[in-house]
């Protein structure tokens, strides 16, 4: 390092020979080099301070970008990454054909103790018999204060229940969460549901089992984890089986009928619309089945399914297709009806004497016994039970209900040829409406053999073709002229073209014969004939009309009113348009008069 | 020996300073703290007595502190540094034990009727301690190994105090505004390299020894760290403030949604609205220009001080200056990060707009050290 004098010599010496002062030059001279020596430093403070204005600078534009970014976007809400564990659904759900919910699951919880953890046990007693009145309180007091480890209180309790018991604040009350069944509707489509209930039950969860309707038939596949959830779809649609039920209740109060079942089905599919069978329950609180007298009797009893009637003069376009099938008459072929038709020690009758001959289409239309009878006695018994099977007659409905195999239709043990006349027009063959509505399908769709069905949206094979398109539609064609001009003249539906018939079966006994003043009246209908799209099944069990001076029970009076309210109600819901009458239907109106 | 006590004729007296002081400098000033009453008006929800009242006191309280420290000649703060320095440490060892304890964190001390918090103190005494330490060390000595170790410990010390209370923001702040006058003042490049290098290789160390037998840290602070990595992660928990937050700065758009009308902060969505996250509410109501503005405000006074800075031939003058407006570069900018999501969430409040007594007081003082800086200044 090279030092310079701290006082520069040759420089003091030169100022002293000038008479200065050399402490002046001194000074100065460290003050030129103190500012050089700061003249550096300061060179680089001022390199830092601009590395400094550079990062401050830096850190101003990031922030200000940022600023910018965060401006810039949508502002969201903030969710959890993970949700919880998704609530597993034991059991999948019921829907109906739109998608709308008839059966679905509930949170709720079981309330257990664990006496042996609890504070004051005679206190817990108490308070529980207040909030559940129904328990009883010896038998609870005691089993809380004794020596048991576990107990359940209740199996399914209310969030006020369970409020009110988590405010004991008891450590030996405990609570169980479980799913429960809830059927949201209640009473509607009570028995195409049927119900569930706890089977093993746990503390943390209960298992869910269907105990009647498709609960039960779709037991394994509602439980299956398989199905990932997938709800169950049914045909019936929400809306039009509430106007059903409605209607159909309004109608059994009106008729005094102790009973009425009603099926409303698309003739092509056999999906079945609304079924609906009263008296009825509600599924979340079934009722016990009846331990004494008739289980036909009981609100759990599906009629329209499981209850098999004669279902009377219904029967008799089935004897004159199959007689127009075989060739052995046409529509104006006239056939003997004098009354009483004998045949061995049998009589066979007509509600009035429709005179010495008929032609087919009247006998539909005036509906008599006689001359179905000899229709059927021509057909012969054996190409009659052959006939009735094709179109479902002699087995039970292979419907989605657990109940449907106990819907075994009642046959003659030997089909004789008066057995074969008897059915003919309804009698000595039992059989569910829901058979009747599937045979009415087949008859309306052109002929196609059709299975009743509860599922909606299933690939559907065309049906065998049992009738020949040509007779049913003369059928059909028999049917409407029916409604215009003959027994259920009630059933006009205003721009709906209803085709039907009726039917008027005196009850058998239980001991035998007939009683003579119980019937099942019976309305079937298809609608709109020009197109037909639906097949409607009305029974009323045990109507009586008294408006009129003598107590009416034919179907035409008590069926077909109530049947056409439903078609009345239920086809705008269907999305039918109500249509002007076909000029051909025109004509015949015409002739009437 | 300073520069200025040679050319004492230079410099003005009396009550002529007051035309020498750095009057764009108060100006910047007062704008911020209107601001910052604004936004307190607006967050009480409408009334000025609950926050913006006692604030506008204060602020008028230290603007007359800031004027008579101004007025008081920068040589005798610069005598003064060591004592300051001194007592805002004994001040901090006696919140260790005697200190009370709010919001999870000990941190206040109470002096008579003061209530004080000396970590608020230390970070201006340490700024005044280091610029009058390198005002005194031979320049030529500034970057030998002892005495760099010197003003490392004058650092380090006060910091691991602030660590134990925990006071984590205001730690980072003392490291980070000390350094930076070491930075100012000429100490080698090398020395802040191998720091920084050392910083890095720890931060990697420590994520490397993650789920391992030697892992550095606890597992909950490293869920710390992931939640800042992503708040969404746990939007309800850590991550909320933060979320939060940035709703509220999405929300006022580009010009906000007017002066009293932000929801988030309204509805007691944001914690801490009045504090550390009062920029949130600014930046919803009055949207990225409003927050702009106040960015530019404070680079406004980072700049006169910079320009104090440059043109003040005292070193203690010119390294104290830049050690305050570093501070206080630091206090905003860090806030604003951890608002917008930029850094971690650490408690340091937005100078002069959050509410809070001392911290404001303390630095309109520091802002006074400027101003005298600034008068006194060698012409």
């Amino acid at each position: 390092m090279i030092r310079t004098p701290l006082r520069p010599l040759a420089r003091i010496l030169s100022a002293r020979e000038r008479g200065e002062n050399p402490d002046a030059i001194e000074r100065e001279n460290i003050r030129l080099r103190g500012e050089a020596a700061r003249d550096r430093t300061r060179l680089r403070a001022e390199g830092r301070l601009l590395v400094m204005g550079v990062l401050f600078l830096m850190a101003f534009v990031t922030v200000g970008a940022r600023m910018g970014v965060l401006a810039a976007v949508d502002p969201q809400e903030p969710q959890l990454a993970e949700s919880g564990p998704a609530i597993l659904t034991q059991r999948a759900d019921i829907l109906d054909r739109s998608g709308r919910v008839l059966a679905t699951n509930l949170v709720t919880h079981s309330l257990y103790a664990q006496p042996q953890m609890m504070v004051d046990p005679a206190r817990v007693a108490q308070e529980l018999i207040e909030i559940f009145p129904d328990l009883d309180g010896k038998r609870l007091s005691a089993d809380l204060t004794g020596k048991r480890k576990f107990l359940w209180i209740k199996k399914k309790i209310s969030p006020e229940q369970m409020q009110a018991v988590h405010d004991i604040g008891d450590p030996g009350l405990l609570f169980g969460p479980r799913e429960m069944r809830l059927y949201p509707n209640g009473h509607l489509a009570a028995h195409i549901l049927g119900g569930a209930r706890f089977d093993k039950e746990g503390v943390s969860s209960a298992e869910v089992v269907g105990v009647a309707g498709v609960e039960k038939a779709f037991d394994t596949w509602l439980r299956d984890p398989a199905n990932d959830g997938a709800p169950l779809t049914l045909s019936i649609d929400l809306t039009v089986q509430a106007a059903v039920e409605e209607v159909l209740a309004g109608g059994m109060k009106l008729m005094n009928a102790k009973g009425a079942t009603a099926i409303l089905m698309e003739v092509g599919t056999g999906e079945i619309v609304a079924m609906a069978s009263l008296p009825d329950f509600d599924p979340n609180d079934r009722p016990a089945p009846l331990t004494k007298g008739d289980a036909s009797d009981s609100p759990l009893f599906n009629r329209a399914v499981q209850g098999v009637y004669e279902l009377g003069s219904t029967f008799k376009i089935f004897a004159v297709a199959q007689a127009l099938e075989l060739g052995l008459v046409n529509p104006a072929t006239m056939i003997a009806t004098q009354s009483p038709m004998i045949y061995g020690k049998f009589r066979i009758r007509d509600f009035h004497n429709y005179g010495a001959q008929l032609s087919v289409t009247d006998i539909i239309v005036k509906s008599s016994n006689i001359g179905t009878a000899r229709i059927a006695q021509m057909i012969g018994a054996d190409r009659q039970r052959a006939f009735l099977g094709t179109l479902g007659f002699l087995e039970p409905t292979p419907v989605e209900l657990v109940e449907a195999p106990t819907g075994r239709p009642l046959i003659p043990a030997k089909w004789s040829e008066i057995s074969a006349m008897t059915i003919g027009y309804g009698h000595g063959l039992s059989a569910s409406p829901l058979h009747l509505a599937s045979a009415y399908a087949t008859v309306a769709n052109g002929g196609r053999k059709v299975a009743p069905t509860l599922l909606h949206g299933q690939p559907h094979a065309p049906g065998a073709q049992v009738i020949n398109p040509d007779v049913a539609a003369e059928a059909l064609k028999m049917m409407r002229l029916v409604v215009t001009r003959g027994t259920a003249s009630f059933g006009e539906v205003q721009g709906y073209q209803v085709a039907g018939k009726t039917g008027t079966a005196d009850k058998t006994k239980p001991t035998g014969g007939y009683y003579k003043d119980k019937v099942i009246a019976t309305f079937a209908a298809v609608f709109p004939v020009n197109a037909p799209k639906y097949v409607m099944v009305l029974t009323l069990d045990e109507p009586v009309e008294t408006s009129g001076s003598e107590p009416r029970r034919t179907a035409g009076w008590t069926a077909v009113p109530v049947g056409a309210e439903v078609i009345r109600r239920t086809a705008p819901l269907l999305g039918l348009r109500p249509e002007m009458e076909a000029a051909e239907d025109m004509g015949l109106t015409l002739v009437r008069n | 020996m300073s520069y200025l006590e040679h050319n004492l004729k230079a410099v003005p007296t009396g009550f002529r300073k007051i035309f020498y002081l750095n009057w764009p400098l108060i100006v910047l000033l007062t704008a911020v703290a209107c601001v910052g009453f604004l936004m307190l008006y607006s967050v009480a929800g409408g009334t000025l007595d609950k926050w913006a009242a006692p604030q506008m006191k204060r602020f008028g309280v230290g603007m007359v502190g800031m004027i008579v420290v101004a007025f008081v000649p920068i040589w005798f703060w610069r005598n003064l540094s060591t004592l300051a320095y001194v007592v805002s440490f004994l001040l901090l060892v006696a919140v260790e034990f005697f200190g009370s304890i709010g919001m999870g964190a000990q941190r206040w001390i109470e002096i008579g009727p003061l209530r004080l918090q000396p970590s608020e103190l230390m970070k201006i005494a340490l700024v005044m301690m280091l610029a009058a330490y390198y005002d005194w060390l031979d320049v030529s000595k500034t970057s030998r190994p002892l005495w760099v170790a010197i003003p490392a410990a004058l650092i380090l010390a006060p910091t691991f105090l602030v660590l134990k209370q925990p006071d984590l923001g205001t730690a980072i702040l003392l490291v980070m505004g000390g350094g930076l006058v070491m930075f100012v003042a000429g100490v080698s490049l090398w020395y802040f390299g191998t720091v920084l290098a050392a910083g890095v290789g720890l931060i990697w160390l420590t994520f490397e020894s993650r789920g391992t037998s030697w892992q550095l840290i606890k597992d909950y602070q490293f869920s710390r760290i992931d939640t800042f990595l992503d708040p969404g992660s746990d939007p309800l928990g850590a991550g909320y403030n933060i979320t939060q937050a940035q709703i509220a700065l999405g929300s006022g758009g580009w010009a906000g949604r007017g002066f009293m009308q932000g929801t988030q902060s309204r509805l007691n969505f944001l914690p801490e609205k009045h504090t550390d996250f009062i920029f949130t509410t600014l930046a919803e109501e009055f949207g990225f220009l409003g927050a702009f503005s106040l960015l530019a405000l404070y680079i406004g006074i980072i700049a006169f001080c910079l320009h104090s800075a440059l043109t003040n031939k005292d070193r203690f003058a010119a390294l104290v200056t830049l050690g305050i407006a570093g501070t206080f570069f630091l206090f905003f900018a860090v806030n604003m990060s951890m608002v917008m999501g930029l850094v971690p969430v650490v408690g340091v409040p937005l100078p002069l707009v959050s509410y809070g007594g001392t911290a404001m007081m303390i630095l309109l003082m520091a802002f006074g050290l400027v101003q005298s800086a600034h008068v006194h200044r060698p012409r």
